[in-house]
């Protein structure tokens, strides 16, 4: 423990928060105190000790998630959720037991960054310990060059306006082959209404002899579905992709609901069925949208439906505050307290959304509640499984109420998320 | 009184909550950590979340005395630590003219006399004259007490150098009396409303803690346990609307105690809903400057959650 804490300080000076030797002293004695099992406890009782102003506490809270490793994510989900596995695909009828994941045992370490690295020197060898962390991870991360198939374009980083469109160029694609395998998958099932015009189409090769008896799925009547999608900054990209391929395959307007947040959810399903039909009116075009309340390049710009972007849809929402810092807590609990709640046992809640909530207090209590009146919730999260529940991530905090997160890093991530989704209908 | 085996940071969160205190992990830890390591606490916040009330209810959880000593601008030793009776000297030596002129009176010479008069007016400047300010009466106290020092950043550089040392070693210097040391250390807590930088000697003697606005979710539990009149719908809006005010760059954003006024407020004016007129009766409550009533009025929808 003295040795761990070394280094932590070592790092707090590499980033100029002197400590002095009688605060170290005070931090051992804390450590002591409240014990190590709580990460929680360990890093009050190590602030509490050694930062000793806010910008002090800030920096310190920086360096204590990066030197110490965050929790480890379970497999599976704490409560009924459990996590999809890398890859897995919508089988009806599958085992419960996630596949194994396909990163490398050494990539894990690499990910775990400072945790098993042996310093030669105190001071310049944790510079090296945070400059090599960030190295590693940055290795693990494909570059643009590297990711040469836009469909497995990472959507965790930030995209240029060209990348995103050629990214929505592959999404015709990747929807017509998830058309193939829902139409074949979908409809069969180990049990149930026997289906006769297949049967007759099976059992050709056996001369019309009926040995296999195929069935067919009982069909679900009347599932809602509410598509609840984080538009803030870093995520917009990914619901804007998703929006586009999901409009293929459930009825917006009347038995789904879009509805966008950031810190608090609005109504935009009317815009966003408009947009994916490609009759915005509205807009009509670009140079028809109205002014754009942010600067710059936005992300969405290049997700176009007939010349109109994803960010003009979002610029349009009138309630959407967009400049506001992402907030999950409050945005389930004004949806859980609004006419828009999700409700009733035919009702599928989609979220999409990297979970990270400014560290805002996540609520978890709301999702709770809403995913009690829901048949459903699944959760896309269109970031590495490796940065969930790291700094501000507050995934842990829902997995309880989800029934199923699936990590959708790219396009077909999303495809797979979708393929989940209607399962479910 | 706690004994100190028993003191653990889930039972200073339960006392708290027993007096309608709704204490976060980090001032329950960091409480526990001051007195086992036996530093001082340094709260550092905006005003009006509820520094000052920590010491209150720390100085209840051991139910010893509190004493308080808040500072200003121009607060110096002899306010903050001891002054001596003038008033009481002077009685004294008016009272004992006919004793000092009989034990004059055997003076040859002004210098004998003199010498005479050092001797015997020690007994002037004893504790007996003495008059202990905060500071002073902490460090003297028979039993532990908790002592406020309240708003630190409003004193002087001066002042804040002095209290080094009662806060390190827990005794202070009075060149008559010579060193005086606390027979029992006071548990200090200090505040500070961050209005000015204060010393890097000062904050390594004690430990740290940024008391900021309370989440959603906590200020709905202080809300409610407080004010408890208050409908649940409307609770969850009024805070919903003080967070959004937080957000919003007023002169003065509201603190807890604005929030839980403002709370008694729409229980006293009987309110059903935050509507414009109601807003517009209550507004002084949660907002105290005349500025940001008028541009809250103005636009009350924005602030709504």
């Amino acid at each position: 423990m003295i040795e761990a804490l070394a280094r932590f300080i070592d790092a707090l000076r590499a980033e100029d928060l002197s400590v002095s030797p009688a605060e170290i002293v005070d931090a051992g004695r804390a450590l002591d105190l409240v014990g190590l099992e709580r990460r929680a406890d360990v890093r009050r009782a190590l602030s509490a000790t050694l930062a000793k102003d806010h910008q002090a506490a800030l920096v310190f809270d920086r360096i204590f998630d990066r030197f110490f490793a965050p929790p480890v994510f379970p497999a599976r989900g704490t409560g009924e959720g459990r996590v999809a596995a890398a890859g897995e695909r919508p089988r009806p009828g599958d085992g419960e037991r996630p596949a194994p994941s396909r990163a490398k045992p050494k990539d894990r370490v690499k990910a775990q960054g400072n945790a098993s690295f042996t310093p030669k020197r105190p001071g310049a060898e944790l510079k090296e310990i945070l400059k090599h962390g960030r190295l590693r991870r940055a290795k693990l991360r494909p570059s643009g060059e590297e990711t040469r198939d836009p469909a497995h374009r990472d959507l965790a980083r930030r995209m240029t306006t060209e990348e995103e469109r050629e990214v929505a160029r592959e999404i015709p694609r990747i929807v017509h082959a998830l058309k193939l395998r829902v139409s074949r998958r979908l409809a069969r099932a180990r049990a149930g209404r026997p289906w006769l015009r297949q049967a007759l189409r099976d059992n050709l090769k056996h001369g019309g002899v009926p040995f296999v008896i195929p069935y067919r799925a009982p069909k679900r009547k009347n599932t809602r579905v509410v598509l609840l999608v984080d538009v803030s900054f870093s995520v917009a990209s990914a619901s804007g992709l998703f929006l586009l391929m999901a409009a293929e395959f459930v009825e917006l307007g009347r038995r789904a609901r879009v509805l966008a947040f950031v810190d608090r959810p609005v109504d935009a399903t009317a815009a966003v069925l408009s947009w994916a039909r490609g009759s915005h009116r509205s807009l009509g075009a670009r140079e028809a949208a109205p002014k754009s309340r942010r600067r710059g390049a936005r992300p969405g710009d290049g997700i176009l439906s007939q010349d109109v972007s994803f960010a003009d849809i979002l610029d349009g929402l009138k309630d959407l505050n967009l400049e506001a810092p992402s907030d999950y807590g409050t945005a389930f609990h004004a949806l859980s307290v609004s006419r828009l709640r999700p409700r009733g046992r035919d009702t599928v809640l989609v979220v999409l959304g990297d979970g990270r909530t400014n560290r805002f207090d996540p609520l978890p209590f709301a999702l709770e509640d809403l995913s009690r009146g829901c048949r459903a919730v699944l959760w896309l999260v269109p970031e590495s499984r490796s940065r969930w529940g790291t700094a501000d991530s507050a995934l842990p905090h829902y997995l309880a109420s989800v029934d199923l997160v699936v990590e959708a890093t790219d396009l077909h991530g999303l495809s797979r998320g979708l393929g989940e989704l209607l399962r479910r209908l | 009184m706690v004994p100190p085996s028993k003191i653990t940071a889930e039972s200073i969160t339960e006392s708290f909550a027993a007096s309608g205190f709704i204490c976060s992990p980090d001032v329950a830890t960091s409480l526990f950590l001051a007195e086992n390591l036996g530093k001082p606490l340094l709260l550092e916040g905006p005003p009006g979340v509820g520094k000052t009330e920590i010491a209150k209810l720390w100085a209840a959880y051991h139910a010893s005395e509190l004493i308080r000593l808040q500072c200003y601008e121009g607060l110096d030793e002899a306010k903050a630590l001891y002054e001596w009776s003038y008033g009481k000297q002077m009685l004294y030596a008016q009272l004992l003219r006919d004793k000092t002129s009989e034990v004059l009176a055997g003076a040859a010479d002004l210098d004998s006399a003199i010498a005479i008069l050092r001797d015997e007016a020690d007994g002037f400047f004893s504790r007996d004259f003495l008059l202990p300010r905060p500071l002073l009466q902490a460090i003297l106290s028979p039993r532990p007490v908790v002592l406020l020092i309240d708003e630190v950043d409003r004193s002087d550089e001066e002042f804040e150098a002095f209290l080094l040392e009662v806060l390190s070693d827990h005794q202070v210097s009075i060149p008559e009396l010579g060193t005086l040391k606390a027979k029992r250390p006071p548990r200090v807590v200090l505040t500070s409303n961050d209005t000015r930088e204060l010393s890097d000697a000062l904050r390594r003697r004690c430990l740290y803690l940024y008391v900021d606005y309370p989440s959603f979710a906590d200020e709905l539990r202080i809300v409610e346990a407080r004010v408890p009149g208050l409908s649940v719908s409307l609770t969850d809006r009024m805070v919903r609307f003080a967070q959004s005010l937080r957000k919003a760059d007023l002169k003065k954003a509201p603190g807890i105690s604005e929030v839980l006024d403002w709370a008694l407020a729409l229980v006293a004016v009987g309110a059903d809903g935050l509507s414009a007129s109601m807003l517009r009766k209550t507004l002084g409550a949660l907002l105290k400057n005349r500025e940001d009533v008028e541009r809250v009025l103005a636009d009350p929808a924005r602030y709504r959650g």
